[in-house]
């Protein structure tokens, strides 16, 4: 029984520190749902190849890949959405 | 943007749109909703050509633009989302990558690693740079 207890402190517990930094409850439920499972930490370091990757032009008719943007200087990418 | 200003002339910058953070049907921010940038989570490539135009028009945003298939294979290959920071060096290699945001989202770590390169680009009228001090960037503060 009191590992029972124990697990439901420390969930209880993990919730709470959760909502904190999430902003309350409900938003705690949904980075549960909708920003844990596109977290990655990845496996890129310093030093490695850049991966390359086929992105669209904003007007949307023409396609072009990162690594066509690197070679002259260094490049600084932002990665990022509007919400 | 206001390393972009500073370092445009030394480096290349590429933003590249990723997959919605904070859409209308997930996980919305009040300050969101505040700010009227409301959208649901793209489910087709047009909406989120839609998107990544509003942002730009909104904010008369300067930085060359990309924007990510449906497939997200950038942000795949990046750990892109929400919001990340990379420098590619000339030979194609990784120079620095930056943390997760918007926790570790940190462009003064961008600005210190063109500085080492570069120099320092001084603003008489700034005040000295904090360490983890944001600056515009897709996604939270635009202005």
């Amino acid at each position: 029984m009191w590992i029972g207890i124990s697990l439901g402190a420390l969930l209880l517990v993990a919730f709470v520190a959760l909502s904190v930094m999430a902003g309350g409850p409900k938003d705690a439920l949904y980075m549960v749902r909708y920003a844990l499972p596109y977290m990655h930490r990845g496996k890129l370091k310093i030093g490695d190849t850049a991966p390359d990757a086929k992105v669209f032009a904003v007007a949307g008719n023409e396609t072009f890949h990162i690594r066509e943007r690197t070679g002259a200087k260094p490049l600084v990418i932002v990665f990022g959405s509007f919400t | 943007m206001q390393i972009f200003n500073d370092y445009k002339d030394r480096a290349d910058f590429l933003t590249v749109y990723v997959r919605e953070a904070h859409p209308t049907d997930e996980w919305q921010m009040k300050s969101n909703v505040k700010d009227d940038v409301c959208y649901a989570q793209p489910r087709n490539l047009s909406d989120r050509l839609a998107i990544a135009n509003d942002f730009i028009k909104r904010f008369k945003y300067p930085l060359p633009f990309g924007v990510d298939d449906m497939n997200n294979a950038a942000n795949d290959a990046y750990a892109a989302w929400p919001e990340r920071l990379y420098v590619i060096d000339e030979n194609g290699k990784i120079a620095y990558r930056g943390g997760m945001g918007p926790f570790n989202y940190n462009p003064a770590e961008v600005r210190a690693w063109l500085a080492a390169r570069y120099g320092e680009v001084k603003h008489p009228e700034a005040k000295p740079t904090e360490p983890n001090k944001k600056e515009t960037k897709p996604g939270q503060d635009k202005s």
